[in-house]
Parts: structure tokens; sequence; C-alpha cells
């Protein structure tokens, strides 16, 4: 699906009334600390209940503004300038990274172990085959090792921050 | 004239070894990070604010206020080399200034931007002197009431000018930075909203992780969807890099202008330096007698693109400084380092430290200095940066996005915070929302809410004082006609409307 098609303006829409709704229902159901004597007008859900109603009037309003628009033809140029496999992998890598590596292995190689294989992940195809890849692949792995190092230090010594 | 000798005596105060030492590698640091596509000014401020926490608080302002200027400023290199804007500020700085590569006159280019840089930024400070103590008395008298619609307008108005076509994009941005805000302890009775059962959220999202991710992982991500840019071939054939006295004498009344303009366009709440340099160019290009020229490698629009986005910087700090709202996104995480650094920002800015304001404008006057000397001397080492392979460079960004939010709490939460904002940056980005609004609804939430409720309380629960105090009242006005133009049915009528009143010969004349 095009993320600037109708449909997916569509989606959001749908996404944003139930956002709103949660929200003003959150505000609404929210403690008003009447056992403090507060005054009524200063009830913390007071702002969550507004946002709440507004945004599912914009939700409607962009629901709306897609009636009669059909699918943007995606041309070949713009097709192009994408790459969804090289993005998928960034993003998945990434990912893994922050949430999963770490705080479970020390930064210094956790870090490493991610720039190392991020990097290579692009070289490998580019850099050829035999001893040109293995030459790519021993730099990649160097300059992994030194930028991870550089990071930590200038974070633990440098900064006195204590790594995860 | 006593403007004028504290202005001298901050430049007096920040002309010390140590000092200019930090001018110099902040700003070439800034620069780099500009001229590389897909790192942002917003990104270099934020992930510099990591950094600055040991320094002292003269020296780690002026350390993001040079990374600042250095990284608007950069990215009309690769603007002009790559045709891709390093920064959204540059787009239009692309327009000219990639035809004139193409030509072989990449390096005047270059010097025409570095000179319209400089003086869009002089014009911006000498601008900040004059407003900011005058906005700050004026600020004084605001109450709750005028606080809950300035926060208002911001949103709005932000929403309205960077949600392009569709400005309802821009409200929802805008709406969503603030329902983020409505998370964790309010600030008036201390009760913890929405934290979903999570007790790292009582506190809130912090401004910095929710920032990193959103205009660095995305970033991270929009580069590695990209295919690889191509250098402009005919790049730098022309030796000359230092501009002509002679063109800058020309397009003096372009200069001064877009100057005013950029300011002005900064002093408005989180609208940036994209918004400043459309705005200069338009403007430009509506008086110009070269008029046919502009896209096509026009000195003129190039200079007009250039002084407006730099002219954004100063403008952006005045809100920020007088009132704590941000004029543009990276003035947004300004605030934030602001508060870590014990500066408060904000009405009393001028009364509990007067002398702040001026020491800002000499920071921003010693970055002005360094980005020219860079700019007309390094011409060719920026090239050379232009040239690192994106796969060894994104990596190590992203290990800064993850250690930097990180190191200002030592919490792993607030790099899941970073992860989350990232992707939903990115997904946002992908169906055009703009990300200013968002920041600046996490920015000004807790104003809206507080000011809400204490204006409430203060009045009783009666909505009069929010309408009827003349502040208020005007703000209510410029708020209302603000959604009012952006719909499209009032839109159309005001198009036919124009149509109707001006011939069709001076229309013809108009569109050329």
């Amino acid at each position: 699906m095009n993320s600037e098609s109708p449909m997916a303006d569509r989606i959001t829409a749908a996404i944003l009334l139930l956002l709103g709704g949660a929200m003003c229902w959150g505000g609404f159901i929210m403690d008003r600390l009447e056992i403090r004597q507060i005054h009524p007008s200063s009830i913390p859900g007071l702002l969550p209940i507004f946002l709440g109603l507004i945004l599912m009037v914009c939700a409607v309003f962009l629901g709306l503004s897609t009636r009669g628009k059909t699918r943007p033809s995606t041309s070949e140029a713009s097709k192009d300038s994408e790459n969804w496999r090289d993005f998928s992998f960034a993003a998945v890598w990434s990912c893994l990274f922050a949430i999963v590596m770490v705080s479970r292995i020390p930064f210094v190689v956790a870090s490493a172990i991610y720039i190392a294989v991020f990097t290579g992940w692009y070289l490998w195809r580019p850099s050829g085959k035999g001893g040109n890849r293995l030459k790519m692949m021993l730099l990649v792995g160097l300059y992994a090792v030194l930028v991870a190092v550089g990071v930590s230090v200038l974070f633990r010594y440098g900064f006195l921050v204590r790594l995860p | 004239m006593d403007a004028l000798t504290q202005f001298f005596a901050a430049i007096a105060h920040f002309t010390t070894p140590l000092f200019l030492f930090h001018v110099a590698w902040a700003t070439l640091l800034g620069i780099l990070v500009g001229s590389l596509p897909g790192l942002t000014a917003t990104m270099g401020v934020a992930l510099l604010t990591t950094l600055t926490y040991t320094l002292d608080k003269d020296a780690a302002i002026l350390v993001l206020i040079c990374m600042y200027v250095g990284a608007i400023y950069g990215g009309s290199r690769s603007a002009i080399l790559l045709n891709i804007p390093g920064t959204p500020a540059s787009a239009a700085t692309s327009l000219d200034g990639f035809p004139l590569a193409q030509r072989g006159q990449a390096g005047y280019a270059m010097a025409l931007a570095t000179a319209g840089s400089a003086m869009g930024t002089i014009v911006g400070i000498a601008l900040l002197v004059l407003l900011a103590p005058a906005l700050a008395a004026i600020a004084l008298d605001f109450g709750s009431f005028e606080f809950f619609w300035l926060a208002v307008f911001g949103i709005v108005i932000s929403g309205q000018l960077t949600g392009g076509v569709s400005p309802l994009k821009g409200y929802i941005a805008g709406i969503l930075g603030l329902m983020v805000a409505m998370i964790g302890s309010e600030g008036i009775h201390a009760h913890i909203r929405f934290n979903l059962g999570f007790s790292e959220l009582n506190g809130g999202i912090a401004l910095i992780p929710a920032m990193v991710g959103a205009f660095g992982f995305a970033e991270v991500l929009t580069v590695m969807l990209r295919k690889k840019p191509v250098m402009s071939a005919k790049e730098l054939k022309e030796d000359r890099i230092l501009p002509k006295l002679a063109d800058l004498w020309k397009y003096k009344r372009t200069i001064g202008r877009s100057g005013i303009i950029g300011t002005l366009v900064g002093i408005i709440p989180g609208v940036g330096e994209d918004i400043g340099a459309w705005a200069s160019y338009a403007a430009s290009k509506r008086s110009s007698k070269e008029r046919k020229e502009y896209g096509t490698g026009s000195k003129e629009g190039l200079i007009a693109a250039e002084t407006g986005n730099s002219a954004v910087v100063p403008g952006a700090l005045i809100p920020a400084l007088t009132l704590a709202v941000p004029g543009s996104a990276p003035a947004a995480v300004l605030i934030a380092a602001l508060f870590i650094h014990g500066v408060r920002p904000g009405p009393m800015i001028m009364i509990e430290q007067p002398d702040f304001i001026y020491s800002v404008a000499a920071m921003l006057f010693f970055a002005t200095l360094a980005i020219t000397i860079y700019g007309l001397s390094l011409t060719r080492v920026f090239i050379l940066v232009l040239r690192i392979p994106r796969e060894f460079l994104m990596p190590v960004v992203f290990t800064l996005c993850v250690i930097g939010p990180f190191a200002l709490t030592q919490r792993i939460f607030d790099i899941w915070v970073m992860v989350g904002f990232g992707l939903v940056g990115f997904v946002l980005r992908k169906m055009n929302y703009p990300m200013a609004p968002l920041v600046l609804g996490i920015i000004l939430g807790s104003l809206l809410d507080k000011s809400l409720r204490r204006g409430l309380t203060l009045s009783n629960g009666s909505l009069e004082p929010f309408f009827l105090r003349p502040i208020s009242a005007m703000f209510v006005a410029v708020i209302l006609l603000s959604i009012i133009l952006s719909l499209p049915v009032v839109q159309k009528a005001v198009a036919r409307w124009i149509d109707r009143l001006m011939p069709a010969g001076k229309r013809g004349e108009e569109d050329q």
C-alpha cells in the first residue's frame, strides 16, 4: 500500500479516531481528586478530554478529505528512488541492536557487532569476490572496533557515563 | 546604546582561547552534520546536548548554538553538489544551487551561499538584540489566559505552515505531540496520567529521547530507504570560491529583505528554517527583475534562500528565550538544553539573567564568523566529506542515537522511547505529517495544560477572561482567521476573489 494513498489516510483516520476516543474516555474517567478538594475546573483529565475530542474531529475530516480521491500513480522514477530491501535490513538490525543487544551484552561489544554487520551487509556484494572481499570485510571489522571503542571511551571516561 | 554595550561586553567575554576553540570545533562539526544528507540540525543539536553535560553553562550553550548555525549553513553543500538538501532548510537552495553546479560554478555557488548565510544571520542577530528584550517585557504582562492562547497559536500556525498542502496533517501532528505531553505526572496536582502501568512513564516522555528518535533514527531509516545520491559531475571546474562584492552589492535589497523575512518567520512558533527559506525565495522572486532565471541557476535566488534560512536561527531563538516557545525544532532542543544547564527561558529571563540574550547574540556572532571562514576556505574539504559512504556513517549515527539518550538518565527505557519515536516518526514522515508541530506539541503540552486549568481556577470556571482580555482576544482572532483561511472552501473563495480583482494581463506577468 502506498503511504500517500487515500486508503492509507482512511486507515490512519480510523486509528486516530480510536486514539482520540481512548484519550477522551481516559480523561473522562480519570480521578477527579475530590478527596483533595481541588477546584473542579482543574481536574487532571480536562485537557485530555478536549484533545481526544479535537483529534476525533480531525480524524473525521481526514477521512472525509479522501472522498473522490484515487490512488496516486507511482512513477518508475519514484519507484527507482527507494530501496526497501536496504531499508528493511537497517530497520530490523537497528531495532535488534537497541532493544535486544544493548543491556544484554557490554555496549562496546554490542556496538562493534552492530556496526560491523550493518556496514558489512551493504558492502558484501559491491566488494567483489575473493581477496577484495576479504580485504573489505577486514577493513569493516577494524572500522567497527575503532568506532565502538572510541564512542565507549568518550562516554565512559570523557562524560563519566556508566555504559549499558 | 545600552544593548550595544552589553553585546560588545558579551563578545569580549567569549574572546578567550577556550571559547574560540569551542566555536571552531562545534561549528565545523555542525557544517559536517548539515552537509551530510540525512543528518539534520535538530539531530545534531539533540545528540550534542548529550555530549555537553560536563561543560559549564556558557561553553555548553555556545557549542550547541555553533552546531545549530553550522548545520543550517552546511545543508547548502549537498543541496548545491548533490541536489539533495543536507537539511530540509536547504531545499530552496538546491533549486538554483544545483543548476549553477551543473554549469561548473559549484565553487561560486557555495561562496554565494556562505555570504548569504553570514549576512542572514547578522540581520537576525541585530533583530534578536532589538526585539528580544521588548518581547520579554511584553510577555511579563502574560497571564495563564495569554499563555494558553500562545500555546494554541503555536500549534495552529506551526501545523498550518509546515503541513504543506494539507494543514490538517500539521494540526494532527501537533495534537499528537500534545497528547504525548499528557503522559506522566501533571504540573498542578502531580497526578500521574496515562502511564499504562509502566512506572517509567510516571515522569513523562523526555524530550531528548523523543527528538533523537524522531530526527535521528527516522533520518537513518530515510537515508537507507533512498538510493545513493550522485554528485554533480561538473563540480568545481571553476576555481573561484570567493563571492564577488559586486554581486553582493547588486543583491543588497534581496539580502536585507530575506534577512528580515527569515527572522520574522523564525519568531513564529515551530515554523522553522525551511519555511523561512521558501518565504524569502518566493518574496525575492516576486520582486525580482531576473525572475525568469529562478530555478535555472539564479544567483539572486540562491542568496535569497540561504539568507532566509540562516536568518531564521536568531529569529527562532527570540521566542525560545523570551517565551520558552521554540521558533523551530532545533530551538526546541535548545530550550531543553538550557533547562539542563540551569537557564530558565521565559518572560523572566530579562530580570533573572539580563545579559543572557546578549551572550546568545555574541555566540551567534562567533558562529557566523566561523561559518564564513570555513565556508570560504574549506570548500574542497566539504566535498570530500560528502563522499563518505552512508554505510559507514549511518551505523555510527545510530550508535550515538542509542547511547546519547541513555547518557542523560541512565535508563534503558529511554532507548526504547527513542526507537519508538524513530519508527513512528518515519511512518508519519512517509505519510507527509510534519515533525515540527509534533515536537512543538511535546514542548507546549505542559504549558497549555497548566495555563488552561490555572486560568479556569482563577476565573472560577468562567471562560470570559480567555476571550475578553486584550492580548487573549488578539490571539483568538489570529487563530480563528488562520483556521478559517486553511479551509479548502475558503481558500477557493479567496482565489476566486483575487482572480476577479486582478486583471488577466497582470496575472500573466505575476505567473512568469
